[in-house]
């Protein structure tokens, strides 16, 4: 490109800040994990003190409850999503596909905070829900489940996260020509076998890149177990937060390491089994 | 992949199922601005409008304190965050490990906001007791301070919150434009700038305009990863959560949240507007300079 020395080191600025605080605060959370924990900070040291700590109280327990949480988030969050990435490709005029998506754009960019917020009017006692299902004489008592209750918690993290599950279904269906569907109505190819057979495994990059990131946030947003779940909801974020709020350091870099592995984990499996690299196709 | 064919009903169906969602994603929100607006607040039988939340919010020095705060960090965010994400796909565009740059880019999406903020924290607070100890050991003050949580330390964490949005954004933009445009100003004598400044950016504004604005919005809206690693002053969102956790859900707090929705909703839709505006405009154009039909 003949630039000069400075000029070409310009282009290494963000790699050298990702790096410097991004990646080695990341290393370092495992290594401070095996700290000593003093009164009010850790020391250098090798202990599996926190480790233990966490497997051998209910806190293990807890992160298992939030990872079945957040897989149904992502299961509800793929029969709700994905049908609409399948239907704006396969139905919409090529034009406009990108405009019909970017309609998810608008709510995913208001606050999480405001929108997880915004769902304890809704679902609550006495809550847009609850009304509106008393007034048409479905229930004669407020259903109090929804609010303040694991389901909350997934009904928290589905408003939260569903349209990464459509952006991601959206750029996996790139992954599916139009003369698969021709050749698929050709053979008399029913809806559902479409669906199983073509569709799935032909996008299963971008959807399991979308159901990485919905597990993970899931697990540990805490906010959204703070707002929505009531006394007892937690979830790995929350867990680490409340070790921080101990001044228990080493327990926390501990939960931040387990739930940075669980994520490699995630991402290696899904990496092995779908090439994850097919998701950037389309912008390479 | 238009299908001529499908039949109306179902297309329809599948239109309302599309909107009910779009819908279902909003509501709750529309619904907190619209209890905003409510003289006695939520759960009152009565609906009175009136603006007397918001003037109490705006007239608390406080609130107003912690909105500049909130407005400073989003302007730094901004001025860094930018430049960065543009050197970064122009990095990606040239780099041969592609997969790996990538990812380390884009991690920062996969790692949840308090798992990233107690990262950093634990950090920045080792960072600052080896920059004390580095101080005292030569003797110099000079590395006092340095990296204490405070502006500095939110602001990086806002960045790489921000980073990997304004990177896919721009990345995408970059996708449509073509190196040799920018190999022919080099031949034409253009310098390495002139031709990124006139040649590539006029046709990469919008994703940079985009940039600008998602990355306002993230960062005015971000709460977590600032509360973290703040320091000793407070942003908007920081009091909301605050506020709601230790107070309840006031009239205020509506009208806090009725604000950070509203000026979500303002910025992003201008964005989406001018966006679909200018993707009309260019159809027309393609369509007005496009080659006559020729009936056989």
């Amino acid at each position: 490109m003949g630039e000069n020395g400075i000029q070409k080191w310009v282009f290494y600025i963000p790699v050298i800040f990702f790096v410097l605080f991004f990646a080695a605060p990341i290393v370092l959370t495992i290594v401070f994990s095996f700290f000593e924990r003093t009164q009010f900070w850790m020391e250098p040291g090798f202990t599996l003190f926190a480790y233990e700590n966490f497997f051998t109280s209910a806190r293990a327990e807890n992160y298992v409850f939030s990872m079945l949480h957040s897989a149904a988030a992502v299961v509800v969050s793929f029969i709700i999503g994905f049908p609409i990435a399948v239907f704006v490709r396969r139905r919409v005029a090529k034009a406009a596909q990108h405009r019909v998506i970017l309609l998810f754009i608008l709510p995913f960019m208001i606050s999480e905070l405001v929108r997880v917020f915004a769902m304890r009017p809704v679902l609550g006692r006495n809550g847009v829900v609850n009304n509106f299902l008393i007034d048409i004489g479905i229930i004669n008592e407020p259903i109090t489940v929804i609010l303040f209750s694991p389901l909350g918690v997934v009904i928290g993290d589905v408003m939260s996260f569903l349209p990464f599950m459509i952006f991601a279904g959206f750029l996996a269906m790139e992954a599916v020509q139009n003369y698969v569907f021709e050749v698929c109505d050709d053979l008399g190819a029913g809806p559902v076998s479409l669906f199983g057979d073509i569709i799935v495994p032909l996008a299963a990059p971008g959807i399991f890149a979308g159901s990485v990131f919905i597990f993970v946030n899931s697990m540990g947003v805490a906010l959204v177990p703070t707002l929505l779940g009531g006394p007892g909801a937690v979830n790995a974020g929350l867990i680490a937060n409340q070790a921080i709020v101990a001044l228990d350091f080493p327990l926390a870099m501990a939960i931040s390491t387990i739930m940075i592995l669980t994520l490699v984990l995630l991402l290696y499996i899904g990496h092995r089994l779908f090439d994850l690299t097919k998701v950037l196709e389309p912008i390479s | 992949m238009y299908d001529n064919f499908a039949n109306p009903w179902t297309i329809r169906l599948k239109w309302a199922y599309l909107l009910t969602v779009v819908l279902a994603l909003l509501s709750p929100v529309m619904y907190t601005v619209y209890i905003s607006f409510n003289e006695h607040g939520f759960g009152a039988r009565i609906y009175d409008f009136t603006f007397d939340w918001y003037r109490i919010v705006l007239g608390d020095k406080l609130l107003v304190a912690s909105l500049e705060w909130t407005l400073y960090l989003a302007v730094t965010a901004v001025a860094i965050t930018i430049p960065m994400a543009l050197l970064s796909a122009k990095f990606y565009k040239r780099s041969r490990r592609k997969v790996a740059f990538v990812a380390l880019m884009l991690s920062p999406l996969f790692v949840p906001a308090d798992i990233m903020g107690s990262s950093l924290l634990v950090f920045f607070k080792n960072l600052a007791g080896a920059f004390t100890w580095l101080g005292e050991t030569l003797g110099v003050g000079w590395f006092e301070g340095w990296f204490d949580l405070g502006f500095l330390t939110a602001m990086i964490g806002q960045i790489i919150y921000t980073h990997p949005y304004a990177f896919i954004v721009i990345l995408i933009t970059m996708s449509r434009y073509r190196g040799q445009q920018t190999e022919a100003a080099r031949a034409c004598g253009a310098t390495a700038w002139q031709a990124f400044w006139q040649v590539e950016f006029p046709q990469i504004r919008v994703g940079v305009l985009s940039s600008c604005a998602f990355v306002t919005i993230l960062s005015f809206n971000e709460a977590v990863r600032t509360g973290l690693l703040k320091g000793g002053f407070d942003t908007f969102s920081n009091v909301l959560v605050a506020q709601m956790l230790n107070i309840g859900m006031s009239g205020e707090s509506y009208a806090m949240a009725g604000i950070m929705s509203i000026v979500s909703v303002v910025v992003i839709g201008s964005i989406l507007v001018i966006t679909l505006l200018r993707s009309e405009h260019l159809s027309r154009k393609a369509r007005a300079m496009a080659e006559p039909m020729m009936s056989s």
